[in-house]
């Protein structure tokens, strides 16, 4: 039996089995390849089945769901074509909703991206506790949206919050300030709670990129009479691109898919101010029970979704081809 | 005394801007901790106090305590987490490790794409599968029971679990098993006694990720359980609120008391997680 195991993807292997079995197995074809490796199937076989079942077929499900229109009351579901989407697309209700969910995730993305980047380069240089603030930036990444969420909710108190409370006793405000349930408030509010859960994922994404920055590459700018600005706009930017890249669409699509925050903070409102996307699923799904109707709301979704996935992906391979 | 490196000081700029990003960061958990300590009506104050003046740990009691109204009903919702999470953990390495190890070291047909295909999930919004899954797991009887957490969380957190290790597969060089198949040992053999102790920091920093992601997870939780009984902590919380819907020190006690585990993990293994989480997006 030969040593058919090769080296991963991105370096490229050296040649193990012998060059003649090699082109033996090309000829025999696909059918012949797949049973000579079958045993290799097994290594991998429980994580696709169970994510056949839980990820698959679940799915399949949802967009076959969203051709019928399932009324809640009745067990009596029915196929109603492209009608959930039709109803969804012309309800002035979505468009709404749409632009919140813009405003909150482009909102988040790039505040979270600035302030983390902003981080990073302060963290990366050498000072005496650096690795305890390091440790310290990193703890609301890793605490639990729910936590932060009722942290940030008593915050923001209207009576009692100390937000409202500092404020006042700085003489910024002389009446306490409902931001939560101020429909112009809200989003702003949130969008700052969301800022401080996620700020440290772009920090060390973006910290572990300015370690691959090459000194030499600096240094010969810097001696070229580049001043610190020049050298971070046109050596450190240009060299991290694909991080920013990859760092901005992770931040932007786990922005469109968040729930927590907002479903515990506000649960949508006041007067849906605050709805989006996703709690309006969830809304429509799990308190209205409009099961078909939810399902074509998230294949929209998901195709959004898409979208940003092939710019993501796209961002990994043109880097594995550079390298 | 090291004087080999030489620390330049930093600026006033750059001082002023770590204060600012210390205290946006650490004010937050600084203030649920104060108030977890404060009375319900020391809570109440304004304008607030940082620290309480009259400390009180009655919260962390009420809550910790087996006997009372309270303390045994927020008791179980943590052995729930513990539950859920380490069958979780568990798990999802058992199933990621073999998987990981064949799409890093194998050239089977598909390879490629079955990665691909357990790379994308990362994309898909978790509502899409909120709806069918409950439907599934209705029709498997396996609403409001644990194991639909553990299956979820499982086969969610494996696309990532099979990514990070891959990774560290990635950078075993294959001389070390090529020597052990040399000397007679099957695949398995040299894959078992050479890889796994050689791959357990990734190990290690995969079962941390997947099980702080099972320990913090609310929306499945929400809608596949209902017994007040089997409730892990973060749907918990949310009944504590409602209950008691002023006892701000209570909720910020049982709040800091589900932060701790996660935070206390973290920080003893901070090196291989911030590893774990870059390692993909850097290197890729």
């Amino acid at each position: 039996m030969a040593i058919d195991s090769t080296a991963p993807l991105a370096t490229p292997a050296p040649v193990v089995a012998p060059p003649t079995k090699r082109h033996g197995a090309a000829k025999r074809g696909l059918l012949a390849e797949i049973n000579r490796h079958r045993t290799d199937y097994l290594w991998v076989a429980p994580a696709l089945l169970v994510m056949l079942l839980v990820i698959g077929y679940p799915f399949a499900y949802t967009i076959d769901l969203s051709f019928y229109e399932t009324p809640p009351s009745s067990a009596n579901w029915y196929f109603n074509g492209v009608g959930n989407y039709g109803q969804i697309l012309s309800d002035r209700g979505f468009w709404a909703i749409t632009l919140n969910t813009f405003y909150w995730a482009v909102g988040s993305t790039v505040l979270a991206f600035v302030i983390g980047f902003g981080a990073a380069l302060v963290v990366q240089r050498e000072f005496f506790g650096r690795g305890l603030l390091r440790g310290l930036l990193l703890i609301p990444y890793v605490i639990s949206y729910v936590a932060a969420a009722y942290v940030w909710r008593w915050l923001y108190h209207s009576d009692y919050g100390l937000i409202s409370g500092v404020l006042y006793e700085f003489y910024i405000i002389d009446q306490n300030i409902n931001f939560l349930d101020s429909t112009s408030l809200v989003m702003p509010s949130l969008i700052i709670a969301n800022v401080w859960k996620e700020f440290p994922f772009a920090m060390i994404m973006l910290l572990a990129g300015l370690q691959t920055v090459p000194q030499q590459l600096l240094n010969a700018a810097r001696v070229d009479g580049a001043n610190a600005w020049y050298r971070f706009w046109h050596v450190t930017v240009p060299y991290l691109r694909s991080v920013i890249l990859i760092t901005t669409i992770l931040l932007f699509v786990g922005n469109l898919n968040s729930f927590v925050l907002v479903w515990i903070m506000t649960g949508g409102g006041p007067a849906n101010a605050s709805q989006i996307w996703i709690t309006q699923v969830y809304t429509l799904a799990f308190q209205s029970l409009q099961y078909g109707r939810a399902s074509a709301y998230s294949v929209i979704l998901f195709i959004v979704m898409l979208a940003f996935g092939y710019f993501y992906v796209r961002a990994l391979t043109r880097r594995r081809e550079a390298r | 005394m090291i004087a080999a490196r030489r620390i330049k000081p930093l600026d006033v700029l750059s001082v002023a801007w770590i204060v600012l990003l210390l205290l946006f960061a650490v004010v937050p958990m600084l203030w649920m901790l104060s108030t977890s300590l404060k009375g319900q009506f020391a809570a109440l104050q304004q304008p607030p106090e940082w620290i309480p003046s009259h400390p009180t740990l009655q919260s962390y009691i009420t809550l910790l305590s087996p006997t009372g109204e309270i303390g045994p009903v927020f008791l179980r919702y943590f052995l729930n987490s513990v539950i859920v999470s380490t069958a979780t953990t568990a798990l999802g390495v058992l199933i990621a490790v073999p998987a990981a190890y064949a799409f890093s070291r194998f050239q089977f047909p598909g390879r490629d794409i079955l990665f691909f295909a357990v790379l994308v999930r990362n994309m898909f919004p978790v509502v899409v599968f909120l709806i069918p899954l409950f439907i599934l797991m209705r029709t498997l009887h396996l609403v409001n029971t644990h194991a639909s957490l553990i299956l979820t969380y499982m086969t969610f957190g494996l696309p990532l679990s099979i990514w990070l290790l891959k990774g560290f597969y990635d950078n075993i060089p294959e001389e070390l098993e090529r020597a052990a198949r040399i000397d007679g040992a099957s695949r398995f053999k040299a894959f078992w006694l050479i890889i796994m102790p050689l791959s357990s920091p990734g190990i290690i920093a995969t079962a941390i990720y997947a099980f702080i992601g099972a320990w913090n997870e609310y929306v499945y939780a929400l809608t596949f359980l209902n017994s007040e009984s089997l409730l892990t902590l973060p749907v918990g919380l949310q009944h504590f609120f409602t209950e008691f819907a002023t006892n701000w020190p209570g909720l910020m006690a049982a709040a800091f008391i589900m932060s701790v585990p996660v935070v206390v993990m973290f920080m003893l293994l901070q090196r291989h997680f911030v590893r774990a989480l870059t390692e993909g997006a850097i290197k890729a």
